[in-house]
């Protein structure tokens, strides 16, 4: 503790727990206490070594050996992150991985918010839109991508049946490499019920008095969501943006259903970066080069989590914040 | 002001006698909860193991249980079921009990492995993704060649020679088939007819030809459709045989289709079809995939000319998906640049996973499911799936005679089991690569996003990628 450019190295000091444990003096009831702590927390404690630290450094470590999953691995140093980069299919999974996530990311931000401010106005029937709206989040993502198969087949189809009655052209949506992309950016932009209730919420914890006030100096509607809204609800944008980020770079499931006869087709145009990950793991069997991709992933998102952090100290507002 | 006191009041070494017995009373919960928890969990542990071992080998009474997995559900799951409870019928000594699990390549595979990795397999396996050679070369897998004496002795010569190559690898037999996959070329007689085709095509050219007459759309949409390369998934693959480009491998022993005369015969073929509109069909064929349980497909319901299939369709999927193209549809040998008849040697395999409890018993198991010693029973059952066989005599059972007089167009596909041009991909570690690319350079040759040399050159690439 620094006192006036001065040590305070007072005997009276209070005790803390910490300073107490630096010295090996913590006393029975601390001790209890802590022990009593960490018994109830054991079980976490248990399933986080189990499942989240253990598989994390086997990962690692298998990244660098031939493993097939049963026989012993061989050490083989960083081959495999070696291969990787000569690895055509590597390439374009990290490219449709991060297509995908640089169009869907920003695009369902800004449709989330946009139901939500909608779904926030007083009209009459608002908790129905918003039911409905809400509904598609809910349903199985396997059957989702089930009807999205069915809505969208260019040949049976009902939206290109409607496209064709509106004289209009008919993409080959999930059976084109051109159009197979946007139609899972489609597919995401369905499920926006999740993010668009948490925008909700927000925009429900932002003062009106602040709105009066600013209606009664005169400020135009753009300028209370410019200057009230956006700020006061920038940590749910945040808190979304991280969830939609996350879900974004590990994309699975919707292209392992859809594309289930030619994975990762048409061309390779939706070889996603899991998917590609869990192919070479699961069905070639080849653990220690699919845990080296896991640990490139992981590398490549932590990354972007700290710059998004970073970032966030300048455009992200917190109202209980002390300055 | 109280509270603040109390806490206040709350330092170190002076624990009140009440906070000392809540302390006490709360630390025994602990431990009472603790404890419910390991015992709990052990419980589970041993209930799971107990369940494991149910569904494992065990030996209880000088009866062996052995457990089979496969993969199959509907129909053929009843089928499986009636030859289980047959087996067990017929041999007192030994149980098996038959799981099913889902489907998929990467999701079987996993559990096997997972199996074999924590030492309680199931005894046998059906396999029909082309992992059997990375599994033998990791000796994840037993060699069968140690039970192939006695009354085995003349097992391989009794299976047809393409299922013993088909499941060979260093010498060693490390799989059986309980039926084989034989191709030949389906065609719709009426459809034929109103197109001016009168019989089925003999040659390539004259096939070509024929199909080529029979595209007609409505807008962009697909109205009727002669023939397509990659319909059902069948890729490359299928057609090796038919351009003798099934074994290219240079002198390394590395896949070279790139330098292989038949594979660029057949590449070049196969991107003759890249007028065609590659989404359509693929739409037409998702779509129909999805129905009827997965039993009708472009040609099944009418639309196309031809189709490279197997006994199945004939004798499951269009009975059950359009009755009314029963005794309206022909088979013959598909007409390739190689003479015919040939197919490619696929099938059902049964495979014993390392760590399995009883491998002579489970060896008994599939030997029987094979038909070996058992050819009558098998011949009553193998028409109900559709099936070829793994070995000629069983095609001599009643049941099976009867079946092929009263289907004439089945004639079309035990000849090329025996023939010398029918060949099976041999076993290599990257197999399954292989497989995958073979698909992908299909699909990308008829889309036009890869030339055929492209397509060859990365079919080597893939297929040869070893870490």
């Amino acid at each position: 503790m620094q006192v006036d450019g001065q040590t305070n190295k007072s005997p009276a000091a209070p005790l803390t727990v910490a300073s107490a444990r630096r010295r090996g003096s913590l006393r029975s009831p601390h001790r209890r206490a802590l022990r009593l702590g960490l018994l109830f927390v054991s079980p976490w404690i248990a399933g986080f070594l189990l499942f989240f630290a253990y598989p994390f450094f086997a990962t690692i470590y298998y990244g660098f050996t031939d493993f097939n999953g049963v026989g012993a691995a061989h050490w083989i140093g960083f081959t495999n992150y070696v291969n990787l980069f000569h690895d055509p299919l590597f390439k374009t999974s990290l490219f449709n991985t991060f297509y995908y996530t640089a169009i869907e990311l920003p695009l369902s931000t800004v449709a989330a918010l946009g139901l939500a401010l909608l779904l926030n106005m007083n009209v009459r029937g608002r908790a129905i839109y918003r039911t409905i709206f809400y509904i598609p989040s809910i349903v199985p993502l396997v059957a989702s991508c089930m009807i999205f198969v069915w809505l969208f087949n260019p040949a049976f189809g009902i939206v290109n049946d409607l496209l064709i009655d509106a004289h209009l052209p008919s993409p080959d949506w999930f059976f084109s490499v051109a159009w197979s992309k946007p139609s899972f950016i489609l597919l995401g932009l369905w499920g926006l019920g999740q993010p668009m209730v948490i925008y909700l919420a927000g925009l429900q914890g932002v003062p009106r008095d602040m709105y009066e006030v600013a209606a009664l100096d005169g400020a135009s509607a753009w300028k209370r969501f410019r200057y009230i809204t956006l700020p006061m609800i920038s940590p749910v944008i945040l808190f979304n943006v991280i969830l939609q980020l996350v879900l974004c770079i590990s994309y699975f499931t919707q292209a392992q259903v859809i594309e289930s006869a030619d994975p990762g087709g048409p061309g390779t145009s939706t070889w996603f970066y899991v998917q590609y990950l869990y192919e070479q793991a699961f069905l070639f069997l080849k653990l220690g080069y699919s845990s080296a991709m896991a640990f490139f992933l992981f590398v490549i998102s932590a990354v972007i989590m700290v710059v998004l952090f970073r970032s966030s100290a300048r455009w992200v507002y917190y109202a209980n914040e002390q300055q | 002001m109280k509270d603040q006191e109390r806490h206040e009041s709350y330092t170190p070494g002076r624990t009140s006698r009440r906070h000392s017995r809540f302390l006490g009373w709360n630390r025994r919960l602990a431990v009472a909860l603790a404890a419910v928890t390991v015992v709990g969990t052990v419980s589970l542990g041993a209930a799971g193991g107990g369940t494991a071992g149910a569904a494992s080998s065990t030996t209880s009474s000088s009866v062996v249980n052995l457990t089979w997995w496969t993969m199959w559900s509907g129909t053929t799951l009843q089928l499986l079921n009636t030859m289980v409870t047959q087996f067990n019928k017929t041999h007192p000594g030994i149980h098996v009990t038959e799981t099913n699990i889902p489907s998929s390549a990467t999701t079987s595979t996993a559990k096997l492995l997972s199996t074999i990795a924590a030492g309680d397999p199931p005894d046998i396996f059906t396999e029909w993704w082309p992992e059997i050679g990375s599994f033998a070369a990791d000796g994840d897998i037993v060699n069968m060649n140690q039970y192939l004496t006695g009354q085995y002795a003349g097992f391989e010569k009794w299976e047809y020679p393409v299922a013993v190559q088909a499941a060979s690898y260093k010498g060693g037999l490390y799989a059986v088939p309980m039926s084989l996959n034989s191709w030949a070329l389906y065609y719709n007689i009426p459809l034929l007819a109103e197109f001016g085709i009168k019989s089925p095509p003999k040659t390539l050219a004259q096939f070509d030809a024929d199909q080529a007459k029979m595209w007609t759309f409505s807008g962009s949409r697909i109205v009727t459709m002669g023939f397509y390369p990659d319909t059902d998934g069948n890729g490359f693959q299928f057609y090796t045989t038919f351009f003798g480009a099934t074994n290219c491998f240079n002198k390394a022993g590395k896949y070279d289709f790139e330098s292989c005369p038949g594979a660029k015969a057949e590449m070049n073929w196969i991107a003759s079809f890249d007028k065609y509109p590659y989404a359509q069909v693929m739409a037409e064929q998702t779509a129909l995939g999805y129905v009827a349980g997965g039993q009708t497909d472009i040609f099944t319901n009418g639309k196309s000319g031809f189709e490279l299939s197997g006994p199945w369709v004939g004798a499951q999927n269009v009975p059950v998906s359009n009755p009314d193209l029963e005794d309206h549809f022909g088979v013959e040998a598909f007409p390739g640049i190689v003479p015919k008849p040939s197919t490619l040697g696929q099938g059902n395999f049964n495979i014993i996973p390392k760590g399995s409890a009883h491998p002579a018993q489970a060896f008994e198991f599939i030997s029987w499911l094979a038909g070996y010693h058992n050819e009558s029973f098998v011949g009553s059952i193998d028409p109900t799936g559709g099936w070829v066989p793994a070995g000629p005599s069983v095609t001599k059972a009643p049941a099976y005679q009867a079946w092929l007089k009263a289907n004439s167009w089945l004639s079309g596909f035990l000849p090329q089991m025996t023939s010398p041009y029918t060949q099976a991909p041999l076993l290599t570690p990257t197999q399954a690569q292989l497989f995958t690319a073979e698909n992908t350079a299909t699909a990308n040759v008829l889309q036009k996003i890869m030339t055929p040399a492209q397509a060859l050159k990365y079919i080597d690439q893939q297929a040869n990628a070893s870490s």
